[in-house]
């Protein structure tokens, strides 16, 4: 009797694993992460986005990310838990209740061809070279044109590719990081994808529109490359421009980064960056200049990120001194503790 | 009846094992899957011309050279997936060269010069190469990366082993000469007599 229970409990599990090979597999994936700060004047100074707290262990997030492809068509769900989603990143709800639904991405897509392919819903913005996963990221704290950029474009694109060199996406989308437009679908974008060489892609974005309540047009024209020269030698570069009409502000600036990897498991990088905040009316601009030291310390899933970061300002008043009197530098360490799985 | 049951899961166990070892190593110290099959008053050129359909329907593989040459050599790619019951994700790709060798009644080929890329998940969520420049698989990346990089040869062996496995059934008379597709049955209602 207990014999042909075991051979029942065999035969299911057997059919089952048959059943799972047929079916495409659901793919789940994710991170977490959490970090160590310390900001050398004692008080939170640099303003970029995550890593924020001062002398805390604190909690990045818990992403989780669901993708399924059925044929042509396929979905993504990504969902992010945490201080880094919903207080740096990720909006809360309908901005009425404080509740978040913690949606980093949620779209459908379909290829119509191996060359077109149509995709709906709630994506990361294809603006930037820094992304709000912190896998994605090689420093772990953030760049101003991350910071000032948008972080996600709710909207509906399609993307048509000329050859494995050339690619274009066009769309429109809501403003910048809402789930619902409240003055129309307001936006219009585009993407240019050009690969020259092996190892060198180039993002040529534009972005454009009014969003609710804004004093006029905003258009952000956005370029994103990186470049791997070597098997240990990666180069990256962004530039953006935001400008909004009727002397309504915006920003401009340019981030490098240079990455070397020594081993397999060890890698250093560095960002340099100057950014430059548009006066709004009769303000004057007001600039950065930053440089981020990152190394990458990987042990299968986990990576360490120790970084010392340090930012210069255009006026005495864009950072604070221990005694709380205005500076107009800041110097930080961070050791960040990313895993992904 | 016990022991029949204890036999049978030796010989699983077993033939698991089997499936999970590395590849064997080259001359040139790399590794490879080597594989000769006599096909038996199959000319040549009939080889060449089942292999020559076997690529243009491939879409993983891109043959280099001219099919004048009796020695080919075609660059290919196979995602690694980690997998855990019905759920999977893909950890990287191994790109790999397949050289093909014909002569008149049997042919040989054989898989070499992996490399592997890592995936990482772009902000669409969906995984991406890290970077364009692959690793080769026989490099040891050290201490604390060995378990999983021991995983990615491991996958690598059950993927080419996977890959013969469909480039010899390729490669067969039956796939050049598909059997015509029987008639489908069908139930004749309006004439029935009942």
């Amino acid at each position: 009797m207990k014999l042909k229970s075991i051979f029942t409990t065999a035969s299911l599990s057997v059919a089952s694993f048959s059943y799972a090979q047929e079916a495409a597999p659901l793919q789940i994936s994710g991170s977490v992460d959490t970090y160590y700060k310390y900001d050398f004047a004692k008080v939170p100074n640099i303003g970029t986005s995550f890593a924020n707290d001062q002398n805390s262990i604190s909690l990045g997030m818990i992403d989780l990310a669901l993708k399924k492809t059925t044929g042509k068509a396929s979905f993504v769900g990504e969902l992010s838990f945490g201080p880094r989603g919903q207080y740096g990143s990720l909006l809360n709800g309908d901005g009425t209740d404080g509740n978040s639904f913690h949606i980093q991405n949620l779209y459908a897509s379909y290829a119509f061809t191996d060359k077109f392919t149509m995709t709906a819903g709630y994506m990361g913005t294809f603006i930037g070279y820094e992304v709000i996963a912190p896998t994605g990221n090689f420093n772990y704290s953030t760049s101003y044109l991350f910071t000032n950029g948008p972080f996600q474009n709710a909207g509906i694109k399609g993307a048509y590719a000329f050859s494995n060199k050339v690619s274009l996406m066009v769309g429109l989308f809501n403003d910048w990081n809402v789930y619902k437009d409240l003055n129309g679908v307001s936006h219009i974008g585009a993407q240019l994808t050009v690969s020259p060489v092996e190892g060198w892609t180039a993002y040529l974005n534009v972005l454009s529109g009014k969003s609710a309540g804004a004093v006029g047009t905003g258009t952000v024209l956005d370029l994103t490359t990186s470049y791997q020269v070597t098997e240990k030698v990666k180069l990256g570069l962004n530039a953006a421009d935001y400008s909004v009409t009727n002397d309504g502000g915006g920003y401009s600036g340019a981030a490098l980064y240079v990455q070397n990897a020594f081993t397999s498991a060890f890698s250093l990088g560095l960002r340099g960056e100057y950014f430059n905040w548009k006066g709004v009316a009769e303000e004057s601009d007001k600039h950065v200049a930053a440089v981020t030291l990152s190394g990458n310390v990987k042990a299968g899933g986990l990576t360490f990120i120790p970084e010392v970061r340090f930012d210069n300002g255009s006026s005495s008043d864009m950072f604070k001194k221990k005694n709380l009197n205005p500076s107009k530098n800041a110097s930080q360490f961070a050791l960040a503790v990313v895993y992904a799985f | 009846m016990k022991r029949g049951l204890f036999v049978a899961l030796l010989l699983c166990t077993v033939a698991g094992f089997a499936q999970d070892a590395e590849l064997p190593f080259d001359e040139r110290g790399k590794f490879i899957y080597y594989e000769v099959v006599v096909q038996k008053d199959v000319p040549a050129a009939m080889l060449m011309e089942r292999a020559t359909k076997f690529f243009s329907a491939s879409k993983e593989l891109k043959l280099k050279t001219v099919p004048q040459d009796t020695l080919w050599m075609a660059r290919g790619k196979m995602v690694i997936n980690k997998t855990a019951f019905v759920l999977s994700r893909p950890s990287g790709e191994v790109g790999y060269h397949l050289y093909l060798d014909f002569k008149d009644g049997k042919y040989r080929f054989w898989l070499t010069d992996f490399s592997f890329i890592s995936y990482q998940r772009d902000r669409y969520g969906n995984f991406v190469p890290e970077t364009t420049v692959g690793i080769p698989l026989e490099n040891k990346p050290g201490k604390l990366n060995a378990g999983e990089w021991t995983a990615y040869s491991k996958a690598t062996a059950r993927e080419a082993r996977l890959f013969a496995e469909r480039f010899k059934k390729g490669m067969s008379e039956h796939a050049i000469n598909p059997p015509t597709a029987k008639a489908v049955p069908s139930v004749d209602t309006k004439n029935q007599k009942w």
